[in-house]
């Protein structure tokens, strides 16, 4: 009997891939749904955007993130649904729950039925990677009501590209050692992980196959797109060693996001609203005796692109108003464009505890140290009575103060 | 003679066996070439069951597995539409004695629905590379698909669309075991898989009837009785077969072996690398007892 070595595995990928999530999630939940199609997006706002939309919306001429009332103009039958993430979010646990039978290294998606599955070595245990990948399809269809596509790769990129082929319903597998020519011939946006910025120079250039790309080596592509030369020079030949991030398994990161009803470029609103978030994650920081070092703000435009900026605090933050700054010098670089804004994410991470140390010279500190009781009094009082009784000026207490 | 790992010295056509026809009944002496194979080869199980060596690769496996057999089952072709260019390429990095035989979608078999005329259209053309080398399509029929009016019907209709291919076909329900079925196939000369698996109520028997005199065609799927309907494929097809079970088997299925003027005998046992040391062992059981040589 002989062993091989860990590191020398060729890896297993499997990627599933629910298409049109919000939509087939709903009509699990009320199955007269699935014979007409479906829009999902907030009902009563007057910018109104799509969320999600069926197949046949989808066949109309309907986009995600298209405003409402011209998808609705475009497909007319179409029944309409406002979105209920938290339905969403519980069918994402339940699919993953059925996953997690196969193996400990699952990364999952943003609530919207991705899951990447890394399998490699445990045929002992459940046979073959590719009857997995159909067991679990089978089993989801059949305990949950969704149909996956699964694909599956040798990494993420290949297994990605190989669903997008597919969609809406299918599967493919990518034997070890094809990626270079299954990716050859087809079209280079198909990449993921591609920005605006690179589309277009890929289009300028002319490199409209993945095999196109590949024949470049990183030299040439270092002239166009700089430090990216490495990634693109390894996607579009297959290569791709990047590890699954489970969740819970990595640094832990703390999400906070304002969807806007209407989608706002006014600035006293986006501030408040980003002020407003930075509050709920100086309370969570600490509650958990924690500050964090990094500050990611993600703004969400309303034609679907997105932009994100960070600011770093070496001594680490927790205070609203020191987190409220930090916020403000990320929105300061992050919004550059006049297109309205559907949503901000402010993202904490490299999280840690936070010191016991007391100053050494506490007649230097005394502004800090003032501010900490401050702090201290005001999360009392939200503690005791709710979380919008005192607010820091500008702030706009929701529903009165 | 067949060798028991992927990395020895490889014969012209290796696990092929010149059984002399009629043998059994001792008639004038015809040859029957039998080659025997696996179903699948890229398991990275037998990497660790010794049968390719440490640090092999996927794409290294069908040219290593080419050194012990001189015939595949590509099971892959069950769980997803066959596609030319793939298969192109395989066949293309194949050592050149290799034969093929390939599994019907499950979109026609297990999980078929009304477009499974359109999904026999493009299986033809996926599978149109293998060409010459393609000795058989295997319809593998799931346990549930019993002889009714309604089954009867679809599967003669699969058969008119598989007209012109080499075709086998696998009962698991114990219905279709009837006079009738076999004339049947006997009048489109189409194969009956001989199936060794676990003596369990329900299944089909192993039958050797013979209905097509082109092939014969039998799959050892292991007799592994507590796994068999564990849902779990490693301990459904975890079964060792010894010599004597082997031995036993060639000499019941000799005079149906025989009867042929081609015949394929493919192991299905994958777990731990048993699947091509039994056919390994199959090669030389028949060499020994039924071969041209002897």
């Amino acid at each position: 009997m002989s062993a091989s070595f860990p590191g020398t595995r060729e890896r297993a990928v499997l990627h599933f891939n629910v298409a049109d999530f919000a939509v087939a999630v709903e009509r699990v939940a009320d199955s007269s749904l699935s014979r007409r199609p479906l829009l999902v997006a907030p009902l009563g706002a007057a910018r109104a955007v799509v969320y999600d939309m069926s197949e046949e919306a989808y066949g109309e001429g309907v986009r995600k993130g298209m405003p409402l009332r011209r998808a609705t103009r475009l497909c007319p039958r179409a029944a309409l649904l406002p979105p209920r993430p938290e339905l969403y979010a519980r069918a994402m646990r339940s699919f993953f729950r059925e996953l997690q039978g196969y193996s400990p290294l699952i990364e999952a998606g943003r609530v919207d039925g991705h899951f990447f599955v890394d399998v490699t070595g445990t045929h002992r245990l459940h046979g073959p990677a590719v009857d997995i990948g159909w067991r679990v399809r089978r089993r989801t269809r059949a305990a949950l009501g969704i149909d996956p596509i699964w694909t599956l790769g040798s990494g993420k990129v290949v297994a990605k590209v190989a669903s997008r082929l597919v969609k809406p319903v299918g599967e493919y597998i990518v034997a070890p050692g094809e990626e270079e020519d299954f990716l050859a011939p087809l079209p280079v946006t198909l990449l993921p992980g591609l920005a605006t910025r690179e589309r277009q120079l890929l289009e300028a250039y002319s490199l409209t196959t993945v095999g196109a790309l590949a024949r470049l080596s990183t030299q040439q592509l270092l002239v166009a797109f700089g430090p990216r030369c490495h990634y693109l020079h390894a996607v579009s030949r297959g290569i791709d060693d990047e590890p699954l991030r489970p969740a819970g398994k990595g640094p832990e990161t703390l999400s906070f996001q304002h969807l806007f009803a209407d989608d706002s470029n006014d600035r006293d609103e986006v501030r408040t609203r980003l002020f407003a978030l930075a509050d709920e994650a100086g309370a969570v920081l600490r509650g958990r005796q924690l500050v964090c070092r990094r500050l990611t703000l993600r703004l969400g435009y309303a034609d679907g692109s997105e932009a994100s900026r960070q600011a770093l605090c070496r001594t680490g933050a927790a205070g609203d108003l020191h987190l409220r700054q930090l916020a403000v010098e990320a929105l300061e670089r992050a919004w550059t464009r006049r297109t309205r804004l559907r949503a901000c994410t402010l993202l904490c991470d490299r999280l840690q505890p936070r010191s016991p140390q007391l100053p050494l010279f506490p007649e230097c500190a005394a502004g800090p140290l003032r501010a900490q009781r401050l702090q201290g009094a005001i999360d009392t009082l939200r503690q005791r009575y709710r979380q919008g009784l005192v607010g820091i000026g500008r702030q706009g207490l929701a529903g009165g103060g | 003679m067949p060798s028991s790992t992927a990395s020895g010295c490889e014969p012209a056509a290796p696990a092929r066996v010149e059984v002399r026809r009629g043998a059994a009944e001792g008639r004038p002496a015809a040859l029957c070439p039998v080659l025997v194979g696996t179903c699948g080869y890229s398991y990275s199980e037998w990497i660790d069951g010794g049968f390719y060596p440490p640090g092999t690769k996927s794409a290294a496996m069908l040219g290593l597995y080419g050194r012990s057999f001189s015939v595949v089952e590509l099971n892959y072709t069950w769980y997803q539409m066959a596609r030319a260019e793939s298969l192109a390429r395989m066949v293309a990095a194949a050592p050149p004695h290799l034969r093929f035989a390939a599994k019907l979608t499950r979109t026609m078999t297990h999980e078929r629905d009304e477009r499974w005329q359109q999904q026999l259209a493009l299986y033809r053309q996926g599978i149109a590379p293998l060409g010459e080398r393609l000795v058989a399509v295997l319809v593998q029929l799931p346990p549930e698909f019993e002889r009714s009016v309604a089954n009867r019907t679809y599967l003669a209709a699969l058969l008119d669309g598989l007209e012109g291919l080499p075709t086998a076909v696998e009962f698991r329900h114990r219905s279709w075991a009837v006079d009738p079925v076999f004339a049947e196939l006997s009048r489109r000369r189409v194969t009956l898989v001989t199936v060794d698996a676990p003596a369990l109520p329900g299944l089909f028997p192993p039958l050797d009837v013979v209905t097509n005199p082109d092939l014969f065609y039998a799959r050892f799927h292991g007799r592994n009785l507590e796994g068999w309907r564990s849902g779990n494929m490693q301990k459904k097809f975890n079964y060792d077969y010894s010599a004597e079970e082997l031995d036993a088997w060639c000499a019941a299925h000799m005079p149906a072996l025989s009867a042929a003027a081609s015949g394929i005998i493919v192991f299905n046992n994958h777990v731990r690398a048993q699947a091509p040391r039994n056919g390994a062992q199959m090669a030389l059981c028949l060499a020994r007892r039924w071969g041209a040589g002897r």
